[in-house]
């Protein structure tokens, strides 16, 4: 009886699990298919995904995304965590004002900031592949911001900073050794985001005549569509395992149900 | 300790010291604003003034309002009526299902599922794009499971030259970013819904209709709205897939500004892309302060 309750309680969910798996794993599962298709004389096999790796490309491109994801994150945290710090402590009137500001890349979408980039940076900026990190770090800002605001405002933030100030720290080390370890949950949180959204950025950096991994896969599909769907089936696959692993390992959070 | 010493100083001192120490924790205290406004400034508030001013430029730098005339003229006025027809009907196909789905999944949904959930959905809304439109060409192209499976059950995609290159085909990738974002989005507004709600309405004698129309869906409805804003903006707004699945020849602004800012396409108004990139912003904008404001609304009375 119990049991019949159980299901019949969870059958909305399992039909929305159903439907949405329907929807979102049948055109993956389909390109999957088709990136392990041997070609003409069929069977399966992973020579797209070999192919794909051996490319030297390969792995410069990754290597450089991942490397101007990092300076992102680096930039965010370093600007962000004793800006929000600074505002929540001494209760500023320019707070107003900068969360505001933070919304701002909300409003104007990437194709018109990118026009805009184009049009005003100097020559010596535009010439340093250095921009990106800035220009991602304006495209994540308005979540960023949010995910640290969050974190800074469940802290008892100007009692920590008073009690660390008063034992002697200096405000780089109350931000290094009190601040951050406190909120490492919110300050985790901006680093997976800044770091995804650097990663996966298309539009920006293509305009910008940039070259980094997302922009390789477009090139490579001009020559070998089948390595390009492989490859993006690894971009899709790899980050959706990991962070489903790391989601479920992480401990349950109180106030979840 | 150091801090009373510092107090006793103060308290101590003259009308000088006094001095330094108003005007020296004012200076110092304006450094941590100092690199995010330089930042900020130089990265994006002067890209975007410089555009707006020089969209009002003609080729020989003198005022004009041409470049806005050529805008709303043919073909860039096709392109915003097709990218305001985009980013109304991808919000309209992701937003209802996607409302549904996260309802059910935050009420009923165990901790686990809806973790695998969020992180399924991190992916698709926020590194989709080019994947996205790689993954499409493969599973709907001509030899793809998908068409071969609907042809097997008598539907012939091809019959009508389906293509993922039209405004259907886009249409239909769009909803595998925008069903993600609005579970992303209005997830926490089903969140805020309080259980005590419910049973009170059920001890005042509401039925479950009773309890939607005058309870769940009037404090959901401003939510569902500045999610459904939201997505209009960035179903407007999205380059990379339409980009990696049309090679850029579909009359959308994002790939006609693109165009023009790559010189393949020759206008003779050089800062016809400028006025481009200002109305699409305006449009935007239109959008997403409202939803900013709503969102804050929210915030404030479910809190």
């Amino acid at each position: 009886m119990d049991l019949m309750i159980k299901i019949k309680s969870q059958m909305p969910v399992v039909i929305v699990l159903f439907s949405l798996g329907l929807f979102f794993l049948l055109p993956m599962g389909s390109a999957f298919e088709y990136s392990i298709r041997n070609g003409l004389e069929g069977g399966y096999s992973f020579k797209n995904y070999l192919w794909a790796i051996r490319e030297e490309e390969f792995f410069y491109y990754a290597f450089r995304s991942f490397w101007l994801s990092s300076v992102t994150v680096v930039v965010t945290l370093v600007v962000l965590v004793p800006l929000l710090t600074w505002l929540h402590v001494t209760k500023s009137r320019a707070q107003g004002w900068i969360d505001g500001f933070s919304l701002l890349p909300l409003v104007i979408p990437v194709v018109a900031f990118a026009v805009g980039a184009q049009l005003a940076l100097p020559d010596f900026v535009k010439n340093t592949v250095l921009e990106l990190p800035f220009l991602y770090f304006i495209l994540s800002l308005p979540y960023a911001y949010r995910a640290l605001d969050i974190g800074l405002r469940a802290i008892p933030l100007k009692t920590l900073v008073e009690a660390a100030r008063s034992s002697g720290a200096n405000w780089r080390r109350t931000i290094t050794v009190v601040i951050v370890p406190i909120t490492r949950m919110a300050v985790l949180a901006t680093v997976a985001l800044t770091f995804a959204l650097s990663l996966g950025e298309y539009t920006l950096t293509v305009l910008l005549h940039w070259d980094t991994f997302p922009t390789w896969v477009t090139f490579v599909a001009q020559e070998n569509l089948l390595g390009a769907i492989a490859i993006s089936m690894m971009t899709l696959i790899i980050p959706f395992l990991l962070l489903a692993a790391i989601s479920l390992l992480a401990p349950s959070n109180k106030n979840e149900r | 300790m150091p801090v009373v010493l510092q107090e006793s100083v103060e308290a101590n001192g003259g009308a000088p010291s006094k001095r330094g120490a108003t005007i020296r924790p004012s200076l110092i205290s304006i450094i941590p604003l100092l690199p995010f406004m330089m930042i900020f400034g130089f990265f994006f508030l002067y890209p975007i003034a410089a555009l707006i001013y020089v969209s009002f430029l003609s080729n020989e730098n003198t005022f004009t309002i041409s470049n806005y005339v050529t805008a709303f003229s043919k073909p860039y006025n096709e392109g915003f009526w097709n990218s305001v027809k985009l980013g109304l009907l991808s919000a309209m196909v992701g937003a209802i299902p996607g409302a549904i789905s996260a309802y059910f999944l935050e009420i009923k949904g165990s901790v686990k599922v809806r973790r695998v959930i969020a992180a399924l959905n991190g992916v698709l809304a926020n590194t989709g794009g080019v994947p996205l439109a790689f993954m499409f060409t493969a599973a709907f192209g001509i030899q793809g499971f998908i068409t071969v499976f609907l042809k097997f059950i008598g539907i012939d995609l091809y019959a009508n030259q389906f293509s993922l290159a039209t405004f259907s085909g886009v249409l239909l990738v769009y909803t595998y970013f925008q069903l993600p974002l609005m579970i992303i989005v209005f997830s926490p507004a089903i969140t805020a819904l309080r259980r005590e709600w419910r049973e009170a309405a059920n001890n005042l004698g509401a039925s479950t209709r009773k309890y939607w129309q005058y309870v769940a869906l009037p404090i959901l409805f401003p939510s569902f709205l500045a999610s459904f804003l939201l997505l209009f903006a960035s179903g407007f707004s999205a380059y990379a897939t339409v980009n990696a699945l049309t090679v850029g020849n579909f009359p959308l602004t994002p790939l006609q500004i693109g165009g023009l800012l790559d010189g393949n396409v020759s206008a003779t108004q050089v800062h016809l892309g400028k006025a481009l990139g200002v109305v699409m912003i305006v449009i935007s904008a239109l959008a997403v302060v409202p939803y900013l404001l709503i969102q804050r609304r929210v915030a404030r009375w479910t809190s």
